[in-house]
């Protein structure tokens, strides 16, 4: 098992960061019912650990018996029936899922699950009539017709379950989702905090961190603790004991990025435009997502670009990233911006040098 | 054609019938009778049992077939029946000597004869000959095969050669002829009066079989013990689907194997835009399978241009009716190799003009300007093709319209040549492109037909193209309830990424030999599905379900992690990789390479 997953708190009681937020909530389940839920905040800042912990709180140790389904929906959209197949993790007392995963037709996802939850309601030991929980990760990637879907089925059906939210940023969940749940956001934990928690599971391990090591590594992850445990772990296997100038290896997909931003650097053709468009295509095989790539590779260029030039790449980076969202295929945006910065760059290299 | 029962026989009214009982023989026999013989089982009607009844099927269909694309002038239709009705000229059976009737088809009347009439490439003639030559001179030596298949597309004499080539050795042609069909009520009939249903492909079988055994036993009656044969299997029975198909190719392999007589076989090729159905497959399995049973083959080409124009001048000369060269070059043309359309298409319009005078004289000068002409057959393109022509961006070397528009003057950067080619959605249109593989295409290869310092181009290229693909996107997850905006857009998008191609390419390539290559991208989203479903197991697998992550996620952080901790991941995710890089499936893709066009 990963470190992440090692050393993940189980409840809301041993958190380590974020440990206001964490007695809020538990105060908050155990006092009364509990409202629908929105988790907000951005990568590795440990809003599923607090789901999960909650969710804990909620049910006891049941909760942690889960399993994963390959499950097939059919829903029947008027004319048609349509299969729909997605993973899903459940106890008897929650179901979590990616609704986003279903592509366009996660609309009917939410309603079809949601529906089923309400048919066949769990009863507690005393009798009473309890609820289920429905976790949906990604909601911010939700279509519009599936989060005003979502927002229907969860006043018709609130007696039934609670819905727990989470998503990277509320700005792009509807004002109607937001104004029915309770809003939480989960800060990205500070450097210091990191520190403190890479510390704890170096001791744990057994391990010695030598001084200002944990602090790179802090420094290095972005502020996500996710990110943080992954390369520490990472770094146990490549060399122990631990050197507090060691090397911390960067993702390889990060790499491949930065080899195509000098490869874009160095020559403006047709040709390697081909070229560029290859290497992108062995990023998507590997799942890498298109938005994050031509992030990545904006960040890469900038780091190399003339002050002059930034703000028109920036310019047209976010263009492109608006059409790719709007758009099917992610390649031609990707390559679409890839051309335009050649295009740019080579008059500027023109202009300058002749 | 007479097999099936047109829709049409409105055009001749009930009081017609008894004249057309009249006439009936002088339309009815295609083909010399003399040289035919029947092998149809019993359930199948005798065609002279009852002429007036089985022929007359086949007369109105040939009116029809005639007037098939010209349903608006009924006028006209009615003239040209009465003009039927009030010429009664007696005729004998019709054995194409030539005998001067309006009312026959010109294709069955100028049925070449002899192979000096034939319009096929005289090679090919030569080939078939000799193939028969041999056969029938020596049938002593038993390995050589007995079975020649001979292929091509619709109209290009096929039949017209063997039959041909069989008058000119004087032997006696035998042919498998397909069963009427049965229709249900008759089925019903049959089956209470215990009758079993034998499909077309049953007999077939059972006729090839009886072949094999005993040979064909002529009709005793006008029987020369010296007459050689020939058989001719002209229609293979139609199957559908696999199995079916499994049964006409062991028998069709069985009769090539072991068959003593000479034997034809003819394939029809139906052209490459029609190839998505299954039936171009399985022609193609079947004529390898019987060329792997060691028939012969030989594929007859479309009749080139100039020997359709000098059979359709013959025939004119015969008919003495006045066609100018021009209109037969167009009507060669229209035909795209098919001499049955072309002398067709030709009797249809001498029989216009001089039938309606008064009303068809409109129409006329719309003729005359080279309008495509109503009988033509719609040009079609390969996909490759349309794609060559894209790509290669062909323009004029000079403006010549310059000084026309003044003031619309478009700005010196904006400015295009005038394209060497028709307008590019009518090149769309015989493409039967869709919108999306199109644009994949377009996006693979356009940049290897920018000029290396064309980065500019690249860029506004690519820009269209992601137009487009905003344009393909706009409806998804709604098109069944949006069936007409869905084809407003697929027409847009195609139209707006092939002009834009055309414009964004401003510097092309010097001409020269490429290779177009298949839109990598399917391989790319197929591989990269697969790999996120194992991803995601993957995770779950490690964490013992937990919990679920987002996906980018586990795509951006996890992987990587797993990848350096090297927990049996490693090698499948770099094997998969290096699949991806070896570029095996690239070349397998076009065959259908792109020269200079």
């Amino acid at each position: 098992m990963l470190w992440v997953d090692k050393y993940r708190p189980k409840t809301l009681d041993h958190a380590l960061v974020h440990e206001d937020v964490a007695q809020n909530l538990k105060k908050l389940v155990t006092e009364q019912d509990c409202p629908h839920l929105l988790f907000y905040g951005p990568s590795g800042s440990g809003k599923k650990t607090l789901i999960m912990a909650l969710i804990r709180q909620m049910f006891g140790a049941s909760a942690e018996k889960v399993k994963v389904e390959n499950r097939t929906w059919k829903v029947d959209a008027g004319s048609r029936t349509i299969d729909l197949e997605l993973t899903t993790l459940s106890s008897t007392n929650h179901v979590e899922l990616n609704p986003s995963d279903a592509g366009f037709q996660d609309r009917y996802i939410v309603q079809e699950i949601i529906k089923e939850m309400a048919k066949n309601r769990p009863i507690d030991t005393k009798g009473r009539k309890g609820y289920k929980v429905l976790v949906l990760n990604e909601v911010d990637k939700l279509s519009r017709e599936a989060q005003n879907s979502l927002r229907r089925t969860m006043e018709k059906y609130s007696a039934y379950c609670r819905l727990i939210l989470c998503c990277n940023s509320s700005s792009k969940v509807s004002e109607a989702i937001r104004s029915r749940c309770l809003n939480v956001r989960i800060n990205a934990p500070s450097e210091e905090q990191i520190v403190k928690v890479l510390e704890f599971i170096g001791k744990k391990e057994g391990l010695h961190i030598p001084s200002g090591f944990a602090a790179r590594l802090a420094e290095k992850s972005n502020r996500s603790l996710r990110r943080a445990i992954l390369s520490f772990e990472t770094c146990r296997v490549q060399q122990y004991p631990f050197t507090s100038n060691q090397t911390i290896p960067p993702m390889d997909w990060e790499e491949y990025i930065s080899e195509i931003a000098s490869d874009i650097m160095k020559e403006q053709s047709p040709k390697r435009l081909y070229q560029v468009r290859l290497k992108i295509y062995e990023l998507l095989v590997n799942c890498i997502p298109p938005e994050i790539i031509l992030k990545r590779l904006l960040y890469e260029l900038l780091r190399k670009l003339d002050a002059e030039l930034k703000h028109e790449v920036c310019h047209w980076a976010a263009y492109y990233e608006h059409r790719m969202r709007l758009g099917q295929k992610a390649i031609f945006h990707i390559e679409a911006f890839v051309a335009k910065f050649m295009s740019i760059y080579k008059s500027f290299l023109i202009a300058t040098f002749g | 054609m007479g097999k099936k029962r047109n829709k049409v026989v409105v055009l001749s009214s009930s009081d017609d019938d008894e004249r057309h009982r009249h006439r009936h023989r002088s339309l009815s026999s295609t083909r010399p009778p003399s040289t035919r013989s029947k092998f149809s089982s019993s359930t199948v009607p005798r065609p002279n049992a009852n002429p007036s009844r089985s022929k007359k099927p086949r007369l109105s269909d040939s009116t029809s077939f005639l007037f098939k694309d010209d349903t608006s002038d009924w006028d006209e239709i009615k003239v040209f029946c009465e003009d039927f009705d009030d010429t009664p000229i007696g005729f004998k059976v019709s054995d194409g000597s030539g005998e001067s009737n309006q009312k026959e088809l010109w294709v069955d009347k100028y049925k070449p004869h002899s192979l000096e009439e034939l319009a096929v490439h005289k090679k090919k003639i030569e080939e078939v000959k000799l193939w028969f030559e041999e056969r029938l001179g020596s049938s002593k030596d038993e390995n050589t095969s007995k079975v020649i298949v001979i292929t091509g597309q619709a109209g290009v004499g096929k039949s017209a050669t063997v039959h041909a080539i069989a008058c000119h050795f004087g032997a006696r042609l035998c042919e498998w002829n397909t069963p009427t069909p049965i229709i249900w009520q008759e089925h019903l009939h049959n089956s209470s009066a215990g009758l079993r249903y034998m499909s077309k492909l049953d007999e077939f079988e059972y006729f090839v079989e009886r072949v094999r055994k005993y040979g064909l036993i002529p009709p005793t009656e006008n029987m020369e013990s010296k007459e050689s044969i020939i058989l001719l299997i002209d229609d293979l029975p139609v199957t559908n689907g696999k199995l079916a198909f499994e049964r006409l190719r062991n028998s069709l392999y069985l009769l090539v194997r072991s068959v003593q007589i000479p034997t034809a076989i003819l394939v029809t090729n139906y052209g490459e835009a029609d190839s998505g159905d299954h039936t171009t497959q399985y022609l193609e399995e079947l004529q390898s399978s019987l060329e792997n049973a060691g028939a012969c083959k030989v594929a007859f080409n479309p009749i080139t241009h100039n020997s359709t124009k000098k059979i359709l001048s013959r025939i004119c000369r015969l008919e003495q009716c006045k066609v100018s060269v021009d209109q037969i070059d167009l009507i060669a043309k229209a035909s795209g190799g098919d001499i049955r359309h072309a002398i067709a298409s030709l009797q249809f319009f001498c029989v216009k003009p001089s039938l309606a005078h008064p009303i068809s004289s409109p129409n006329r000068p719309i003729m005359d300007k080279g309008f495509p002409l109503d009988f033509g057959r719609d040009e079609t393109l390969s996909l490759f093709h349309a794609l060559g022509k894209f790509l290669h961006n062909k323009r004029e070397t000079e403006n010549v319209l310059e000084s026309v528009g003044d003031e619309f003057s478009v700005q010196e950067r904006l400015a295009r040549l005038p394209l060497k080619m028709d307008a590019p959605e009518k090149i769309l249109c015989q493409a039967h492109g869709q919108a999306r593989p199109i644009v994949d295409f377009l996006n693979e290869n356009v940049l290897d037909f920018l000029s290396e310092e064309a980065i500019d181009d690249a860029w506004t290229v690519a820009s269209y193209l992601g137009d487009v693909d905003l344009l393909l996107g706009t409806f998804r997850g709604m098109l069944a309830r949006r069936n007409e905006a869905e084809n407003v857009l697929q027409s847009a998008a195609a139209s707006v990424a092939v002009r834009g191609v055309l414009f964004g390419n401003h510097h092309p390539m010097p001409s020269r030999w490429h290779v177009i290559r298949r839109p990598k991208l399917w391989q790319v989203e197929q591989l990269s599905l697969s790999n996120k479903k194992e991803m995601i197991k993957r995770r779950y697998d490690t964490c013992s379900g937990m919990s679920s992550s987002n996906f980018s996620v586990i795509a951006t952080e996890y992987t990587p992690v797993f990848k350096w901790l090297g927990r049996g991941t490693h090698e499948s995710l770099d094997s998969r990789i290096d699949m991806m890089s070896l570029d095996d499936q690239e070349s397998v893709v076009s065959e259908d390479e792109i020269e200079d066009w």
